[in-house]
């Protein structure tokens, strides 16, 4: 590096060391701190940054000081062994040995320590016969003309001889201390010469700077976002989708029998407090009583069995985003009209790296007059190229007691390979006939949580509520 | 769903054709089944469609596919012969367990995988479509060890028989306390005086419905050549679909079917009985449904396809199915068959035409109006779950005696109660993450429910925002500040009075108001901080939005 170079890429300080260095001898950090203007941190700083530059000779040499030991420290703050003895005796001039070590707050070893050298000096006697020790005026004076706290205390301006005993004890000990003096070597002056030339100072661009962590919206979030807008943009309307629900919109609105397996404890949650919740009007009760016990309206023979109002009121923490579906199909459904709701679910399962206890599910439906099974595998073929990014697509049959006919969307996602991306079925004509609804329903569900892990790049489930900063921190913003 | 395990050779010799790994794979999509493993020969099939009973067996699997694939066209049939055995069902089951159905199954070839897939049919059925015994309980017997006519009745506790896995009589209130059935089932007719009891014309007992078999003819075993069948519950037309299901199986294997008398008060039944049932199809509605314009030719086809069959009546078809199909009550149960029969991939999709526009509700557009203020003070989002305890959300935060909406079956002590604020959740965050670099600087935007015995569910839902603040440099004025900016962004008007949190430092917090909404703000107190296992400063603001 030429010299102009050199002078460029000087800091303030740099400059304002090399010009208190120049034409002088050797400087340590705290002669060179006080000659440039600058604190004895930054004159450290410099002295290595132009040690580096070669612009300075470094000399080191050893000296011998006094410091205390970790030991000594401790002992600092919290007294030595015999102060604290004295300290104690002092309110209480007479006490036995027991007390003496409680009050003190002493262990046997440091006891003994204390004793000795306090009836050394005369400052304590032992009282005869007893197990019992008293200050002596000599040891109050030693006390009440102890000004300067302990004996530890500024140990580095003391001489060797006046702390052999402390060095014994451990509590002292002699250190090599390193001193570091510069001095300015001919380089150095000739880039003095060169700092008039210097109109800006250039950084090192390439070095390490501080790391900052911005405020942003966690991963998961920003992905249920972007299928949020994605479904808007496809035309659909989120609905309301409520944590705990009443068993009539997650099981009785969609024809699944009160007695199904599925209804039973360990499958779903259920509510101690508040157990029973209200039902809708009685019309819309006596229809999804009619569809379970005789197909009601529908040409369905039903379930053949005496619905209870009672079970349909009980609450639960929702256990299926189709639980919200059917409250729209209940409450202001426009037809035509597409739904959706990315909802908040719970199923009493263990929590691990493949499952959670509340995860979202994102469900919806399309209801028109019109609605045919094709125009359900036309949905499902435009799902997959939107969220999966996938052109194939294949369908296979499967079973949701609350649709018929019903199909499983599998998708090549152009990464993961095949992958089950959703279900979908047309709700059954239980539910759409005794509602009052005509035409027919197309109802999905997207299987998010699959994606939202490609997405953030994560093969354990749980983080999608990461309880990690340090990750959170580091993670990418969810780019569409 | 019951996952079903099925030998690929097995089914294939019952099917009567090879498959590759993928045909077979591809072929269970005809039955519902997703293959969920592989071990060498042996398949364990998800079978998703929990009203097809007949399909959880090697033998169900193989005639549904032998229909599809065309190697039977048609009805699957079954031949009865009179076996001459009749049962007699006393009617002091009435409350007890009053119904029951029987078969008999002669030259049946007992080799391990037909044990196998008759205790897995059994299990499955009895499970799932028995509701775990209660509705359908089943035995099979050595019929060669039964003397003559049987009898089903309400018997003594005192009654004694040596039940299967045991040497000894036992009591059949013994039984109940004893034996590992016993425990397991026994809640279902314990509370009775009497309990059922099946023996034959000497007295001896074949079993204990729905408990446990005798050690005698309840034992299966390689020589077993006739076998006696009995289904007991309290649907006549389950339990029949049940035994059905069973016979249908053990001739599948070779068994010859036949019937047994019942006597019940005087009436006569026998079972078991192959019978159908028809169900009318409106053939426009089923092209308007399916969007496919298939002839009445094609659509009598399929139905064959699909183990039915069909005859055109003017608009609408009469179709004819086996009567053990329990899931058809209604056309659109038939017009799946079919078009699962036509397959569904050969069907082009369409897309879907609506002039209908989308929307966010307008609580999703403003709570994340809410996320954009907080990122634009530098916090970091994070998301916790709903579910909690009460040592969080109340001992830790020293409250107590707090009413939340709580679970009835919990499965864990940490997931007990649904959360009343968030704050606790994320003291519990900072303590997980002590390690990474201060200043942490926190928010969540989330649910928190409250007892609204006025609200259509008892509860009322919040929405909350949440900050959490750890630094030791931050307090409650800094805080005050956060508050201040999010409220004055949002345009929310707020108050704040003093505030008698015991989680709070006194002087340094405040309780919020904004209109009827509510909040808290301050520094954490140090006993609380202790709780969490914090050392560092924390300051919270949570507010309803």
């Amino acid at each position: 590096m030429d010299l102009k170079a050199i002078a460029e890429s000087l800091s303030k300080i740099e400059q304002d060391s090399l010009k208190a260095l120049s034409g002088g001898g050797k400087m340590n950090a705290a002669e060179l701190g006080e000659k440039a203007g600058v604190g004895i941190d930054s004159a450290r700083r410099a002295m290595a940054w132009m040690t580096e530059k070669n612009l300075v000779d470094l000399s080191e040499s050893g000296e011998i000081m006094l410091g205390l030991t970790a030991k000594g420290k401790n002992a600092l703050e919290e007294g030595l062994p015999e102060e604290r003895m004295l300290n104690s005796l002092s309110g209480d001039e007479r006490q036995s040995f027991d007390d003496l070590k409680k009050s003190a707050e002493l262990d046997q070893q440091e006891f003994n320590i204390a004793l000795g050298l306090n009836k050394r000096n005369a400052y304590i006697v032992i009282v005869p016969g007893k197990q019992e020790i008293e200050i002596t005026e000599v040891g109050k004076d030693f006390l009440s003309g102890k000004s300067g706290g302990s004996a530890l205390s500024g140990i580095e301006n003391k001489d060797e001889s006046e702390v052999g005993d402390l060095i014994k004890r451990g509590l002292v000990e002699k250190k090599e201390i390193i001193e570091r003096k510069i001095k300015i070597n001919a380089s150095g002056e000739k880039v003095i010469s060169q700092l008039g030339n210097v109109k800006e100072r250039k950084y090192n661009i390439h070095g390490e700077v501080p790391k900052i962590f911005i405020g942003k919206k966690q991963p998961y979030v920003q992905f249920l976002n972007s299928v949020r807008r994605k479904l808007t943009e496809l035309g659909f309307k989120e609905m309301y989708a409520p944590l705990v629900v009443q068993e009539f919109y997650n099981f009785d609105v969609l024809f699944q029998p009160q007695n199904h397996p599925a209804r039973s404890w360990s499958d779903t949650y259920q509510l101690k407090n508040p157990k029973l919740g209200k039902l809708p009007d009685k019309k819309v009760i006596k229809a999804v009583k009619d569809a379970h016990e005789t197909g009601g309206v529908s040409a369905s023979s039903g379930w053949g069995y005496s619905w209870l109002e009672e079970i349909a009121a009980k609450l639960m923490p929702a256990a299926h985003g189709t639980a919200h579906s059917a409250r729209q199909l209940i409450h202001n459904l426009k037809v035509p009209g597409k739904y959706f709701a990315i909802a908040r679910c719970f199923r009493p399962d263990v929590l691990d790296a493949t499952h959670l206890i509340e995860f979202n599910q994102c469900e919806g439906f399309i209801v028109g007059e019109d609605l045919n099974f094709k125009h359900l595998l036309g949905m499902l073929k435009q799902f997959a190229i939107e969220f999966a990014g996938a052109e194939e697509v294949k369908f296979y049959p499967d079973y949701y007691p609350f649709t018929e006919p019903s199909v499983q969307l599998s998708a090549k996602h152009p990464d993961l390979g095949w992958i089950e991306l959703g279900g979908s079925g047309m709700f059954r004509p239980e539910m759409l006939e005794n509602l009052g609804i005509k035409g027919q329903a197309i109802a999905w569900g997207i299987g998010i949580d699959r994606l939202a892990m490609f997405k953030l790049g994560i093969k354990d489930i749980r983080y999608l509520f990461s309880e990690d900063l340090n990750w959170l921190r580091n993670s990418k913003m969810v780019l569409d | 769903m019951p996952t079903v395990e099925v030998e690929k050779k097995d089914l294939e010799k019952l099917i009567g054709k090879k498959f590759s790994k993928q045909e077979l794979e591809d072929a269970l999509m005809y039955v519902k089944g997703e293959v969920d493993a592989w071990e060498g020969n042996l398949i364990k099939v998800d079978m998703k469609d929990t009203n097809r009973p007949d399909l959880w067996s090697s033998e169900g699997i193989a005639r549904e596919l032998k229909g599809r694939l065309g190697i039977r066209k048609g009805l699957p049939e079954y031949k009865v012969k009179k076996s001459g055995i009749s049962a007699e069902v006393d009617s002091g089951l009435k409350n007890i367990r009053p119904k029951a159905a029987y078969a008999i199954a002669k030259g049946v070839k007992v080799t391990d995988e037909f044990i196998r897939q008759m205790v897995q049919l059994q299990e499955k059925i009895c499970m799932t479509f028995g509701r775990k015994r209660d509705e359908v309980a089943i035995g099979l017997f050595d019929l060669d060890q039964v003397h003559g006519n049987v009898r089903y009745y309400a018997a003594d506790k005192g009654e004694e028989f040596i039940p299967l896995e045991y040497k000894v009589k036992m009591r059949l209130d013994e039984i109940l306390q004893e034996h590992p059935k016993g425990k397991e089932y026994g809640h279902l007719i314990a509370k009775f005086d009497k309990f059922p009891l099946l023996t034959d014309s000497k007295g001896d007992v074949l079993s204990m419905p729905p408990i446990i078999n005798s050690a005698g003819s309840g034992k299966i075993t390689e020589k077993t050549r006739n076998l006696f069948v009995d289904v007991t519950g309290f649907n006549q037309e389950k339990i029949n679909t049940a035994l059905k299901i069973i016979c249908m199986a053990l001739a599948d294997r070779g068994g010859k079917i036949e019937s047994v008398e019942i006597k019940h008060k005087g009436k006569k039944l026998t079972t078991p009985e192959f019978g159908t049932k028809k169900i009318s199809v409106d053939l426009d509605s089923a092209r308007k449904m399916s969007g496919i314009d298939f002839s009445n030719k094609q659509f009598l086809s399929l139905i064959r396809k699909s183990g039915m069959v069909g005859k055109i009546k003017g608009k609408k078809a009469e179709v004819t199915y086996a009567d053990y199909r329990r899931d058809i009550i209604h056309a659109v149960d038939v017009i799946e068959d079919i078009l699962i029969s036509e397959g569904f991939n050969s069907i082009k999709p369409e897309q879907v035409e609506m002039d209908v526009i989308g929307h966010e509700r307008e609580e999703s557009i403003y709570l994340d109006k809410v996320r954009d203020v907080c990122v634009g003070l530098g916090l970091q989002e994070i998301l916790t779950f709903v579910l909690s305890s009460r040592e969080r959300q109340e001992e830790k935060i020293g409250l107590k005696g707090e009413k939340f909406v709580e679970l009835a079956n919990p499965v864990s002590l940490n997931w007990v109660i649904m959360r009343k604020r968030l704050y606790p959740e994320h003291l519990g965050f900072l303590f997980r993450n002590k390690n990474a670099d201060y200043p942490q600087r926190i928010f969540e935007i989330g649910r928190a429910l409250e007892l609204g015995p006025g609200n259509e569910t008892g509860v009322e839902e919040k929405e909350k925002l949440c900050i959490v603040v750890s630094d030791r440099r931050f307090g409650f004025t800094q805080m005050k500040s956060v508050l201040d900016a999010v409220c004055s962004n949002l345009g929310i008007k707020y108050s704040i009075s003093d505030s008698g949190n015991p989680a709070f430092e006194k002087g340094k917090s405040g309780e919020i108001s904004m209109g009827k909404k509510r909040g808290v703000l301050g520094e954490i107190n140090q006993k609380t901080l202790n709780e969490f296992g914090l050392e560092m400063p924390v300051s919270v603001m949570e507010i309803e939005l």
